[in-house]
């Protein structure tokens, strides 16, 4: 089945629209996008009125607003008839059309201030078809609603026509039994429920009435067993409730359990942080004492290389005395002048004119002083050590500056190293991290306390089961010993073996009923889900938890992206479609609004992967509609369409692209 | 015969450029937290102007450091920078003409080093320099390491 169209007449913001959803591609998905406040969830809520007469998804803007459009208000003349409109087209896969209408009707006064107002009249609601020989037939009011249970049953339509936070939450706040509810909707075990069980009860429970007319003490039997069965049947739902809060519980701690097990061990880096401080300050000073071994270098050998040439010609000049002998100094030549000068040789004696000359001869022949010659002789050694000194600078200058290099790398990986440590450190709020404790911790207590709860109220449910069973008897031995009554006793026996059987065959159809869900559950999701080795199956337990397993084999439904969870959500609505039997169209209102932009391309492909078999109608915000969800779905629609709000804001208009 | 002087001066005026070498970490004066003396700052000058071949006499004289603390290996260089400039080693016999000429290259030598110092993005002067040294090294062709 496909909504062909869908006809709105003084709904709401809608005055007068007919959205005509056509199939035109291999895609059977349709678009709405409109602003925040056009009335993109009134469509949602117009769907709703007209099938079911109620408005789940309505604003808190729309609720203090007649359902009359305003403008149509305006435009009215003092008690003037008007109505409102709400028509859905139905297409089944035979061709044949179910034309859902609901009417409600208006009478609009004028007041005192000259104000109008609309006055609700009544309501009709009805279904045109045809059936097989192509007759149209009209049926209207309780016997049109059969029809629309054929459709989409009033208890599961929350599975086809809903909001996107409802995907975005299921499994959130999903509880067992809340799955079990589902479950129950799904395989229609309510149906043996309300029209079986609760009436065999009752028939029961009259049968037990009249054979207590009998007798004083089967009434008081039965009484006390009434008394009994209330008390296990409120008993069984304070159960429920607890059980639902420790599910709650359980769910948030293993939430708050996996985002705390992402959390690095603070401790031990904060340790690692440390010694790679100690580290660094110890290299760091080996660094500088070698970036001042290199200044020293720079410093001592600089200035001696800049002054080589000096340093050059003085070795040369030193040299070359040493060729010629003046070094070392053989005579000294002050000695020699004083001796000339005196006349007087070292031993005394005075000298003659032959010495005279000698002297003077070998006074010439000495050309340096003696102090020079000793000065230079002192140059010679520091000289030459210079000299090597200089020779050496090229190796020592290489080494010192390798090593500097090497102590800057060693600092800069300590440095990265660090880096890459308070970034994890940072990344990790500790307050949040507290608070994340904190929480577990209380939703820790909730579990303790409900279980312990828990296990006083499965105590109390024994006993009044016990007390029950007990009764029973008691009853049914006091009915038999009453001759009166023989036809009363069995009806009576006839009732507890067909509740007996009622309730078997609830667990059995329920429990196929989940096995089915599973299995269409996991090859929905396998085949849909673009991280294909991430998650090796989802499990729906035997108490009705839902988990989907990791490939590395633990539970992960707590830590999933968004995205994923939508699609989680969505193979598991799909499954129930199609366990229910009922191939009805999806309407999604704000579909992928809680996605993070970089996964609403996937759930774009998925809905365009899914409408090639059913039909969806998503309905965006401008803001939603991003530039890849259009890439992806613009070329894939069988039909886009724009609201546009009207300049007095009392109109929204549609607009097809 | 000349007296043997007893210190080595500076003219009066490079006190401020002396100081102006605290701003490189490795010149930095021993007395505000470096690791230079006087006289390896004097030596460092004197380089520096015999580099650029040039002297500057000195209008006021100012002690600078005393003749007593020159190592052997300093008063060589000394003595190596006079013979070079004198040409002779008899300049040796005149050591107040021997200190002179180093006086007046350090003189010249120090408003050089300052200039460069000056003109050099901050922090770079210490590259630079080791850029130079190694272009003289490289021409003197003493190979060994």
């Amino acid at each position: 089945m496909r909504i062909k169209k869908i006809i709105l007449s003084n709904y709401r913001q809608f005055k007068d629209i007919e959205i005509t959803f056509t199939k035109k591609c291999k895609s059977d998905l349709h678009i709405i996008i409109g602003k925040n406040g056009t009335g993109k969830t009134n469509i949602l809520n117009a769907l709703n009125w007209c099938l079911y007469y109620d408005e789940p998804h309505l604003s808190r803007n729309s609720q203090q607003l007649p359902l009359i459009n305003l403008q149509s208000v305006d435009e009215a003349e003092d008690g003037e008839n008007k109505y409102v409109k709400v028509e859905v087209w139905v297409e089944s896969t035979e061709n044949r059309y179910f034309i859902f209408t609901r009417k409600a009707f208006y009478i609009i006064y004028k007041n005192g201030k000259n104000e109008k107002h609309p006055k609700k009249q009544h309501t009709e609601f009805e279904v045109k078809y045809t059936n097989e020989k192509g007759n149209t037939n009209i049926i209207q009011n309780e016997e049109a609603d059969f029809f629309v249970e054929r459709f989409v049953p009033k208890a599961i339509r929350e599975f086809f026509f809903f909001d996107g936070e409802r995907l975005d939450n299921y499994f959130k706040e999903a509880t067992a039994e809340r799955i079990r509810h589902t479950i129950t909707l799904i395989s229609q075990v309510d149906l043996l429920e309300n029209k079986i069980e609760r009436r065999l009860s009752d028939i029961l429970k009259e049968f037990r009435k009249e054979a207590g007319k009998e007798n004083p003490k089967i009434n008081d039997t039965r009484i006390n067993l009434e008394e009994n069965e209330n008390s296990f049947a409120s008993t069984e739902k304070q159960i429920k409730e607890c059980k639902d809060q420790i599910d709650i519980a359980k769910k948030r701690i293993k939430g708050y359990e996996e985002k705390l097990r992402e959390i690095p061990d603070i401790e031990s880096l904060e340790k690692e942080l440390n010694s790679l401080k100690i580290s660094k300050k110890h290299e760091k000073e080996t660094l500088y004492n070698k970036i001042e071994e290199k200044q020293d270098l720079l410093f001592e050998y600089g200035k001696n290389i800049i002054l080589w040439p000096a340093i050059k010609n003085s070795i040369k000049i030193i040299e070359a005395k040493r060729k010629n002998k003046e070094i070392p100094p053989v005579i000294d030549k002050k000695l020699i002048e004083g001796i000339l000068k005196n006349e007087v040789c070292i031993c005394g004696r005075r000298l003659d004119d032959n010495s005279k000359k000698r002297v003077a001869d070998l006074l010439d022949e000495i050309k340096l002083s003696s102090g020079i010659v000793i000065q230079l002789v002192n140059m010679e050694n520091p000289l030459y050590l210079i000299k090597e000194g200089i020779k050496e600078f090229r190796k020592k200058n290489y080494n010192l500056t390798r090593d500097i290099n090497n102590y800057n790398k060693i600092l800069e990986g300590i440095e990265e190293k660090m880096n890459q440590i308070d970034g994890k450190i940072i990344n990790f709020n500790s307050k949040k991290i507290k608070e994340w404790y904190e929480d577990s911790k209380k939703f820790g207590k909730i579990r303790d306390d409900n279980q312990k709860n828990l296990g006083i109220l499965e105590e109390r449910k024994n006993e009044f089961s016990k007390n029950i069973d007990t009764l029973n008897e008691q009853l049914k031995k006091e009915i038999q010993k009453e001759k009166k009554i023989i036809k009363i006793k069995k009806q009576i026996d006839f009732c507890i073996k067909s509740l007996y059987i009622v309730e078997k065959t609830k667990e059995i159809i329920r429990e196929k009923t989940r096995e089915r869900i599973e299995s269409e559950t996991n090859k929905i999701f396998f085949k849909l889900i673009w991280k294909k080795r991430t998650f090796k199956n989802i499990d729906i337990n035997q108490d009705y938890n839902i988990n989907l397993i990791h490939s590395m084999g633990y539970e992960c439904l707590g830590t999933i992206g968004a995205a994923e969870r939508e699609l989680l959500a969505l193979s598991f609505t799909l499954a129930l479609h199609t366990i229910s039997g009922f191939d009805s169209p999806i309407l999604v209102d704000t579909p992928v609004a809680r996605v993070a932009d970089e996964h609403r391309e996937n759930l774009g492909k998925i809905f365009s992967k899914v409408s090639k078999n059913k039909q969806i109608i998503l309905l965006f915000t401008s803001a939603e509609y991003s530039k890849e969800i259009s890439k992806l779905l613009d070329t894939e629609n069988s039909s886009r369409f724009n609201f546009k709000l009207s300049e007095n804001e009392k109109e929204t208009r549609l607009e097809m692209i | 015969m000349a007296t043997m002087p007893d210190r080595i001066n500076r003219d009066k005026k490079d006190g401020e450029l002396y100081k102006k070498l605290n701003g490189e970490e490795f010149l930095k004066f021993k007395g505000s937290g470096g690791k230079r003396t006087r006289k390896e700052q004097f030596f460092f000058a004197m380089a520096i102007g015999f580099k650029n071949n040039i002297k500057r006499p000195l209008n006021t004289k100012e002690g600078f450091f005393l003749i007593k603390d020159l190592l052997p290996i300093d008063e060589t260089l000394i003595n190596a920078v006079a013979i070079n400039d004198y040409d002779s080693v008899e300049i040796l016999a005149n050591k107040g003409e021997v200190f002179k000429i180093a006086e007046e290259y350090a003189h010249a030598g120090i408003r050089l080093l300052v200039d460069k110092i000056e003109s050099i993005e901050f922090g770079k002067f210490e590259k630079k320099l080791e850029q130079e040294i190694f272009e003289i090294y490289n021409k003197i062709g003493l190979k060994n390491g």
